[in-house]
């Protein structure tokens, strides 16, 4: 177990490198130079020059590199170069909404998904499998940004329940903010509950057709102890591996779920970022959503790896 | 044993539902199982013998009905009985074993939970208490260290380990009756002996009836007191085991007697397939289920549904059955004549290595404070043989022993690790381009999988086509003249080309298989377990067809088997294989006699076969041990297991060869007159 | 080990087509014919602008409503389809083009040469899907093209991993390891041998993704990162009625319905075809 713990910290390390390389080097270097794209469609070639000394864009490739990276490590994310300043508080406050966005999305998903996955593949063929067959099909099939705008039309705009859209006030009450996140939460969770409940209830549907559960019965167990001490371990396992993927649909959706919504988060910020040409924010952002990303990977893999017998007694 | 029977199966008709409508996989079903009596249900693949034990168990999918008859256990009607009630016999009454003891157990719960779970459930005990009695089960059912085993989970455990906690989670609510559904297929041969031996002590001990499901008669011979012969969902005949096996009354009974190689005086005796083919599942023939496979078939076999009736002592589905002739060794069957071949040496391989390597873990500790090892699988660890054309080598050895692993080394599919393989001789071990070539043409491999071993989307005859077009230098217009003939050779209509795998059955792609090996012309055929997945009737065929290819194509085969007897019947010479080295070897009739190696003893003692009259006592038993580890153990590979060691010599010093007859030799560091007395005249060592 | 083989000679396979399939291949098969008919069947021109008929309801001469440039909706939705089904079966396309010759040869040839392939994928897989995305279409003007391109290559990881699964179960098998033994070059032996069997899975894979591509190109537009104006693409339409939602919810409504039905239609053909290739439900095991 401690080597594959190891193993997978280095590996997550190496490529978190290789990302950051990436990032740079796609938005640093690739054609539409830096430089014309910061100064607009009006510059001149001195204005171009002149931008190019300024932030160092003559320097070779590593250099520029280097430098963004010692910056990185000592914490410093760079400086915007719209509003000309530091990166690093902001995206810190619209990582923090994210988060909040997310942490309620992700709660729900784990919840219903694995709860509606579980139980339609428990009374398989049943009313109720049909039922949640057919609203999880709507899930994967309704694009999120839609579903966000009717979700706007209906509790905001035609029956003004909830705001369509912001974030409130630092210091406005409880009540405040958790209106504010209804909305944003609903629309970041349906597409996943149905993913996950899917992959649960195929998963589920298999471990019930195992050998082990056929003698789980042969040995006269109670239907109960069947399902939740025999079946269940064994089919959220690969639960673990898919709510670690849908991690990363969660941050995909982030994105979208927060400009329909004009949620101030991370993904808002680096879709400004992108409208603007803001290169440090870019970077920044896309490094720290990345990081964020590979972080759950690994903490799905140390998860899966602890509760699979196989990998942690060898 | 009393009177009334404790389970009696009465007419039981089961079928299911498929695309094709309702289709029969029980018709007319009846036996009984006495108190402390162990029935074998006797019969090969799609004879329904699983769907009887989950019929009783009441474990049936929806997708089966269960449409008449009645299964009577203790005065109730099992198929009637109401599923809460059901639930509470199962485990408690009625427990199960079933065939593959991994998939079986739980993968996520210790093993202690999941032999103590039916003890929780049914006699309400509290946790602890049922804990440790299923410690103390373990320990019955022969587990050393049955604490510790308790808390490990089922992929630490080897295979007859993990079926010996199966066996201690059936018995551990004392039933009446324990159902077992091919418990020892899945295991090797020395294993199996000791989970048999330990079934038949547990059984007498405890006055246990037994349902015993097979297809092997040898194990229906070691273990059971009445047989049922099962074919296509029919009872054919039921009798004691004498009866049944030594005297049969059906003539499938007799046509699989005949058709399975036995060792023994007659271990060369041509073998006799049952002609034809299993019937489809919803195409049962009208009539007696059997008649089209029968050579003693008349007008009313065909017309008139067949009952079962009384006759010696048994029960037989067959109305012909007094007047026909019943001796075992059916007519005389020719003794397969084959001359020792005495010409060149066409394979030499010496000292021939195959390392794998796990991986590495890394450790704390020792003098840099971190260490990382490396852990590696010796598969093939020195083996130096020889083959002469026309030569048949049988390569003996359980799983993990490395035969197959020699065998793909052997055909350069794999790439060894040191040693030298030395074909026609050339020496063929780091061969490359044309001389590799060359090399493929005349060494081919047939190999164990009947279902794999076709592509499933290409016809038959554009597989053998393809290889015709690598190796075979034919030209344009003889090809397909050539694809013909060499289908005609496996004994295959030459129409057959234009069929898919997927419409031919298992014997009949195996024949394939060998067609496409034959395609160019080799000399040399390594055939991999070619018979191990065909069904009984139909491994018979396969093996006769291999003998007669070799004796007109002069082809040269080293034999891979985990079956002794298939090997002693079609070998010239055996090589008995161990853990990556070859203990012993020799012309087959001095391996089969003694002097042996210790492993090779326990092997022939450990197959059941149909004759067998040897007594318990004299059966060898070995410890429970990993084949393959990756910590061979110095000195002699065996020793860990050996009942015959003399002492730390063989832990330290690799042991001789010694050579007891002209061409046999083995290796041990006892002295050949010592290996040629039994061992159980040998004074015993303290076994754990 | 008891034979896996039961019945002999099942010379007929029954197929029964089940009702997902049916009512799958309905659906695309409507969308897809009214997507290519489009130009013709379309009422009015995709961008034909006119200001006196603004933000109008559905009504009979526009079934859809018009848009604030006074654009017909209908006819916009109606050339949109094309757009879209282009997106997904373009970028599935090249995903599959690219992932499944990688996928190949990560599970056949060498280990080194999988350990390459393999880590270049982790490297791209650790992006969320969007990211990798807007990360490609951030340094050059974006249009649909790129978009398409860029969800291609987003997916291009999760088909050789795919690929790679399959091959190497397919790999284990006997017959490949035959081929091997007759001295079949590599090639012949990815594409005639392995490919043909690993196309099940493949093509079950494919209808997911199209769905997928759709979902993620229109995403793109509605983020500004794809289609741009004044193009009818779906995502696009739905982004520039925002401003608009509560006035003349017809204008947001009409593309999303449209897009969410071809995701229903597709999703309903990919879980047809899924069922009817499903091994056990062909000819039937018995016990």
């Amino acid at each position: 177990m401690l080597t594959y713990v190891l193993k997978r910290v280095i590996s997550i390390a190496t490529i978190l490198v290789v990302l950051s390389v990436l990032i740079f080097g796609i938005t640093q270097t690739l054609p539409g130079s830096v430089a014309r794209v910061i100064a607009g469609q009006f510059a001149t070639p001195d204005m171009i020059a002149a931008i190019e000394v300024k932030l160092g864009l003559n320097d070779p490739f590593y250099v520029q590199y280097g430098r963004w990276a010692a910056g990185l490590l000592h914490g410093d994310l760079g400086r915007s170069l719209i509003t000309e300043r530091p990166i690093g508080p902001v995206l810190w406050a619209a990582l923090c909404n994210s988060a909040i966005l997310a942490v309620v999305a992700f709660v729900l998903v784990t919840v219903l998904g694995i709860g509606l996955g579980v139980l339609s593949a428990v009374r398989q063929n049943g009313f109720l499998d049909h039922s949640v067959s057919m609203f999880t099909f709507l899930g994967i099939s309704v694009p999120e940004f839609f579903w966000g705008i009717v979700l706007i039309l209906v509790f905001a705009r035609w029956l003004n329940w909830l705001p369509a859209g912001g974030a409130s006030e630092p210091d406005a009450g409880l009540g405040r903010l958790v209106s504010h996140i209804v909305l944003p939460s609903l629309t970041l969770a349906f597409a996943l509950i149905a993913h996950v409940s899917r992959m649960t209830r195929s998963s589920m549907v298999g471990v019930l057709r195992s050998q082990y559960v056929r003698h789980a019965r042969a040995k006269g167990m109670s239907e109960r102890t069947v399902i939740m001490r025999h079946a269940l371990p064994n089919a959220l396992l690969p639960t673990i591996t898919v709510l670690a993927i849908d991690v990363g649909w969660l941050i995909g959706g982030v994105v979208v779920t927060e400009t329909v919504f004009a949620y101030p988060g991370l993904g808002r910020a680096l879709i400004f970022a992108i409208e603007r040409h803001d290169l440090p924010m870019i970077q920044a952002s896309t490094l720290v959503i990345a990081a964020i990303y590979c972080c759950a990977n690994l903490v799905a893999d140390l998860l899966y790896a602890f509760f699979n017998p196989k990998i942690r007694y060898g | 044993m009393s009177i009334d029977p404790l389970l009696r199966v009465e007419s039981l008709c089961v079928s299911y539902a498929s695309l094709n409508g309702n289709v029969p996989a029980l018709r007319d079903v009846s036996f009984s199982v006495a108190r402390g009596e162990a029935l074998a249900l006797v019969g090969e693949s799609g004879s329904g013998k699983s769907t009887v034990a989950l019929a009783i168990l009441g474990l049936l999918g929806s997708e089966a009905t269960v449409g008449g008859g009645r299964i009577l256990y203790a005065g109730a009607d099992l198929a009637r009985l109401p599923a809460e009630e059901l639930g509470r016999l199962r485990g408690n009454r009625l427990s199960t074993v079933f065939q593959d003891p991994f998939a079986t157990l739980n993968p996520s719960m210790p093993i202690g939970m999941q032999v103590a779970e039916p003890l929780m459930r049914h006699k309400a005990m509290p946790r602890q208490e049922a804990l440790a009695r299923a410690v103390a089960a373990l320990a019955e059912v022969g587990l050393s260290r049955p604490a510790e085993l308790a808390k490990a989970y089922p992929h630490q455990l080897s295979g007859g380990m993990q079926q010996r906690v199966l066996i201690a989670s059936a018995l551990i609510c004392e039933p009446d009756l324990i159902i077992l559904d091919e418990p020892t297929t899945a295991l090797d041969v020395t294993i199996e002996a000791q989970i048999l031996d330990l079934l038949d002590t547990l059984r007498r001990r405890r006055n246990l009836a037994m349902l015993f499901i097979t297809h092997n008669l040898g194990v229906v011979n070691r273990i059971c007191d009445r047989t049922c012969v099962l074919y296509a969902g029919s009872v054919l005949e039921e009798g004691p085991k004498d009866l049944t096996l030594h005297r049969p009354l059906h003539p499938y009974t007799q046509g699989l007697l005949r058709a399975v190689p036995q060792l023994g005086p007659r271990r060369r005796a041509r073998l006799r397939p049952i002609p034809g083919h299993l019937p489809e599942a919803g195409m049962l023939p009208k009539g007696c289920v059997f008649h089209p496979r029968c050579s003693h078939a008349l007008g009313e076999c065909r017309e008139d549904e067949q009952l079962l009736r009384p006759l010696e002592g048994g029960m037989v589905r067959c109305w012909r059955a007094d007047s026909l002739p019943r001796a075992e060794d059916g007519g005389a069957t020719a003794v397969d004549a084959h001359a020792a071949p005495t010409r060149n040496v066409l394979l030499d391989v010496q000292d021939l290595r195959k390392t794998y390597a796990l991986g590495r873990k890394i450790r704390f500790g020792g003098p840099h404070l971190v260490r990382v090892e490396r852990s590696e699988v010796r598969a093939v660890d020195g083996v130096s043989l020889t083959i002469r054309a026309g030569e048949v080598l049988g390569l003996a050895g359980e799983s993990g022993s490395g035969k197959s692993t020699l065998g793909r080394c052997l055909v350069r599919l794999i790439q060894t690790s040191g040693g030298m393989i030395r074909f026609d001789g050339e020496d063929v071990t780091d061969a490359g381009g044309a001389a590799l070539h060359e090399f493929r043409r005349d060494v081919q491999i047939v190999f164990q999988n009947p279902a794999s071993s076709l592509n499933p989307r290409r016809r038959v005859g554009a597989t053998i086509g393809r290889s015709l077009d690598l190796l075979g230098n034919i030209p344009r217009q003889d090809r397909q003249p050539r694809i013909d003939a060499l289908l005609e050779a496996v004994g295959l209509p030459a129409h057959f080309a234009n069929r898919f795998p997927h419409q031919l059955s298992g014997g009949e792609r195996q024949r394939v298989s060998i067609a496409r090996a034959l395609a160019s012309n080799p000399k040399f055929i390594v055939c991999d377990e070619p018979v191990s997945a065909l069904d009984v009737s139909v491994q018979a065929t396969v093996l006769n067809l291999l003998a007669d290819l070799r004796d007109r194509l002069q082809l040269a085969y080293l034999f891979i088997s985990h079956d002794l007897s298939a090997v002693a019947h079609i070998a010239d010479r055996i090589a008995v294989m161990y853990a990556g080295a070859i203990c012993e070897e020799g012309p087959t009739d001095a391996v089969l006699s003694r002097p042996n190696h210790p492993y090779t003893e326990a092997l022939l003692s450990a197959v059941p076969t149909v004759n067998d009259a040897t007594k318990e006592d004299s059966r060898i038993r070995l410890r429970d041990g990993a084949n393959a580890s990756s910590h061979t153990p110095t000195g002699c590979r065996f020793h860990p297991r050996c009942p015959r060691k003399i002492g730390p010599i063989c832990e330290q010093k690799v042991p001789p060869v010694v050579s007891p007859s002209e061409g046999h030799w083995i290796s041990c560091h006892l002295p050949v007159e010592e290996l040629s007395l039994p061992a159980a005249d040998v004074k015993n060592r303290e076994m754990a | 080990m008891v034979s896996a083989l039961v019945e002999p000679r099942p010379a007929r396979r029954k197929w029964r087509l089940p009702v997902t399939l049916l009512v799958g291949l309905a659906i695309t098969g409507v969308i897809l014919v009214l997507a290519i008919l489009a130009p013709v069947i379309a009422p009015y021109p995709f961008d034909g602008m006119n200001i006196l008929t603004r933000l109008k309801p559905p009504s009979a001469a526009h079934w859809f409503g018009t848009d604030d440039f006074g654009r017909d909706v209908l006819s916009r939705t109606l050339i949109g389809a094309r757009l879209s089904l282009l997106m997904g079966f373009g970028a599935t396309f090249i995903s599959f083009a690219i992932g499944v010759p990688l996928g190949l040869l990560s599970g056949y040839a060498s280990r080194t040469v999988d350990e390459m392939i393999m880590r270049a994928m982790d490297v791209l897989m650790s992006f969320p899907p969007i990211l990798l995305g807007l990360l490609i279409l951030t340094v050059t003007p974006p249009s649909i093209w790129k978009a398409m391109v860029a969800v291609g290559i987003v997916y291009v990881p999760a088909i050789v991993r795919l690929t790679r699964s399959v091959t190497l179960e397919i790999a284990q098998e006997e017959f490949i390891q035959a081929a091997r033994a007759r001295d079949d070059d590599l090639l012949y032996i990815l594409f005639r041998e392995i490919l043909p069997n690993a196309w099940p899975p493949l093509i079950v894979e494919a209808g997911l993704r199209v769905t997928f591509a759709i979902l993620l190109g229109a995403a793109f537009s509605f983020l500004g990162m794809g289609a741009q104006p004044p193009s009818s693409d779906w995502g696009l339409m739905i982004s520039d009625a925002r401003p608009y939602l509560e006035a003349a919810p017809w204008v947001a409504l009409a593309p999303g319905l449209a897009m969410s039905l071809t995701v229903i239609g597709i999703n309903l053909l990919g879980d047809g075809l899924r069922m009817a290739l499903d091994p056990r439900l062909q000819a039937g095991k018995s016990g």
